[in-house]
């Protein structure tokens, strides 16, 4: 890292730690919209939602610095746009319990950001590396990304429609989702782990917790065609008999 | 009126001093009525629920036709208009102003039943931190209100008349001004005032900053930016020309307290806020007037046209007052 591109993270540290408040704020409001979306409480497990420390805001830049120079890029963040292209400062996860909830909580989400006048940054991605979650995402219509690290989330990148603009970014992830992903995090962050056993024993997990969620899946749809057969069965049960033919009335002579 | 319309570029003001009985309402008359003679359309907005200004300036019969009849539709008091909002059932209605004796200058009369959109203002304020429509929507009633009569009448200036205190409806009213003027009495009171009025006004212009940096960017919103004017002492006995002693102590200490309380700390908000010049800031000063003072509030007009005390107090009224408003213009450009 050169000395200017340093003088920029320290800058840019600093522009944040003035802004926080104002990002804290907008995080807030962004957490409130979804929490008040009857639609989407019909989906949301539970909500979980930070922003950033300052000191990981700085790990982050010097990461994607290095990255660009690695790749040869050119790093664009400046302090002019730095609210606007750092996108996840502020960041709400979304918890829910199987993959086949996602197209009522896509749909319901974007209906929310779209009357709280929040602008969708692109479109929303699924990490996945699962061959039959990546047909079922791209079947509702989300477009997906093949995760070597066996990562799995849906992230919604937006904008606050308003003179401050601020990105912020949403996860949706089931509850077995978050179990890797944490377990991840915890392992390889900020450094990434180099026992070779524990990077075997998380892929191992991905396939456990991925089996979880689909097996979530296939319960609750069980459930449902059992609930539908049982509704029918009473419906049939209820249903009145044909009437006994009755012998014709004898005309009186 | 649509939301997002744009802002009538009449000046709005609002003569602010939440310790009363400190002359808010004479003051308010008697400076529209100087600024109305220099030939501006004047607008005064009577948003005391307690209607001093209304009662001083409509007959008795016509002020209570007004507010017996405010709950309709077409109801002739600020309430008629905001109550949509306040009960959370529309838009902000229509309201013609009552054009008053004194050419140029009309007036939005006062209601009782303010204090019950006031109520409704603190949940509005919690809505706009949390980027509510309806929040955002309320605290700009009055605001869009007073932009459709500015646009019906081809109003210049606006002023509010403030009730004593530092409630939600003063901070959507102060926020609402280009600029404000603060009167201060020459007592123990008033000092103490001025500083929960700078620390009040800062934290309002703070709180609206936030709220409209992240509000929806094509709303119509609260300029936010209140500049102080200036201030005037008032009524201090004056003794053969010459300011009493006692008095002028006090004057010392307000204009100590108004720099300390009322400029440094909204100068450290934005410079643009406040002059850091006294004697800029000194608009003017009321000596206490006495019989034509009690006579204007009674019979409604300014103190230069009451049918009593002599010419020369009068005219001495005249001068005063035209020198504030000349002021005030100067100050506002």
């Amino acid at each position: 890292m050169t000395k200017l591109q340093a003088k920029l993270v320290d800058d840019l540290v600093e522009l944040y730690v003035a802004n926080r408040d104002e990002v804290a704020l907008a995080l807030e409001q962004l957490r409130g919209q979804i929490l008040a979306d009857k639609e989407l409480g019909k989906y949301i497990h539970s909500i979980k939602w930070r922003i950033k420390d300052p000191e990981h805001v700085r790990d982050s830049l010097e990461r994607k610095i290095k990255y660009a120079k690695d790749k040869q890029l050119r790093f664009e963040i400046t302090r002019d746009n730095f609210f606007t292209e750092f996108y996840d400062l502020a960041g709400i996860r979304i918890l829910h319990l199987h993959t086949q909830q996602m197209e009522f909580i896509d749909k319901a989400l974007k209906n929310r950001l779209d009357e709280a006048r929040y602008q969708l940054i692109g479109e929303p991605t699924a990490r996945t590396w699962d061959d039959e979650t990546e047909a079922y995402f791209e079947k509702i219509g989300i477009k997906t990304k093949k995760s070597e690290t066996l990562y799995t989330s849906v992230h919604y990148v937006l904008q606050t429609f308003s003179k401050s603009k601020y990105t912020c970014e949403i996860q949706v992830r089931t509850l077995a989702e978050e179990l890797w992903g944490e377990t991840s995090h915890t392992i390889n962050y900020p450094e990434e782990t180099s026992s070779v056993s524990c990077k075997e024993q998380l892929a191992v997990l991905a396939r456990v917790t991925s089996a979880a969620t689909r097996l979530v899946d296939a319960i609750f749809r069980s459930h449902r065609e059992h609930l539908d057969n049982t509704k029918r069965d009473i419906k049939t049960a209820r249903k009145p008999a044909t009437p006994k033919a009755t012998a014709p009335k004898r005309r009186a002579n | 009126m649509p939301q997002n319309s744009k802002r009538h570029n009449a000046l709005r003001f609002a003569i602010f001093n939440h310790k009363g009985g400190v002359g808010k309402t004479t003051l308010t008359v008697n400076v529209a009525a100087a600024l109305a003679s220099l030939g501006k359309r004047v607008l005064l907005v009577d948003t005391d629920p307690q209607c001093n200004l209304s009662s001083c300036l409509l007959e008795e019969s016509v002020l209570d036709d007004l507010l017996a009849n405010s709950d309709l539709t077409n109801g002739g008091t600020i309430w008629s208009a905001i109550k949509p909002v306040a009960e959370g059932l529309g838009e902000v209605g229509e309201l013609e102003p009552v054009e008053l004796s004194i050419e140029n200058l009309f007036l939005a009369c006062g209601d009782i039943r303010l204090s019950e959109f006031e109520e409704e203002l603190t949940g509005f304020w919690s809505e706009c931190l949390q980027r509510k429509m309806r929040g955002l929507r309320g605290t700009m009633a009055l605001s869009s209100l007073v932009n459709q009569i500015c646009t019906d009448q081809q109003i210049d200036i606006v002023f509010y008349d403030c009730g004593p205190n530092i409630g939600p409806l003063n901070r959507v009213i102060l926020l609402d001004c280009d600029g404000f003027i603060v009167p201060a009495a020459c007592d123990q009171f008033s000092l103490r005032a001025l500083r929960t009025m700078g620390s009040t006004l800062t934290s309002w212009i703070s709180q609206w900053s936030l709220i409209s940096k992240l509000a929806p960017e094509d709303m119509y919103l609260l300029p936010g930016l209140p500049r102080m004017l200036g201030y005037i002492p008032q009524r201090f006995k004056v003794y053969r020309g010459v300011v009493s002693q006692a008095f002028a102590g006090y004057l010392a200490k307000i204009e100590r307290r108004i720099v300390s309380d009322l400029i440094t700390p909204l100068r450290k908000i934005d410079s643009k806020l406040a002059s850091s010049s006294l004697e800029v800031n000194k608009l003017g000063q009321i000596k206490d007037f006495g019989t034509i003072a009690n006579a204007s509030q009674v019979q409604g007009v300014p103190m230069s046209e009451v049918d009593a005390g002599t010419p020369e107090q009068r005219a001495d009224a005249r001068r005063a007052f035209h020198q504030i408003a000349k002021k005030i213009l100067e100050r506002s450009k």
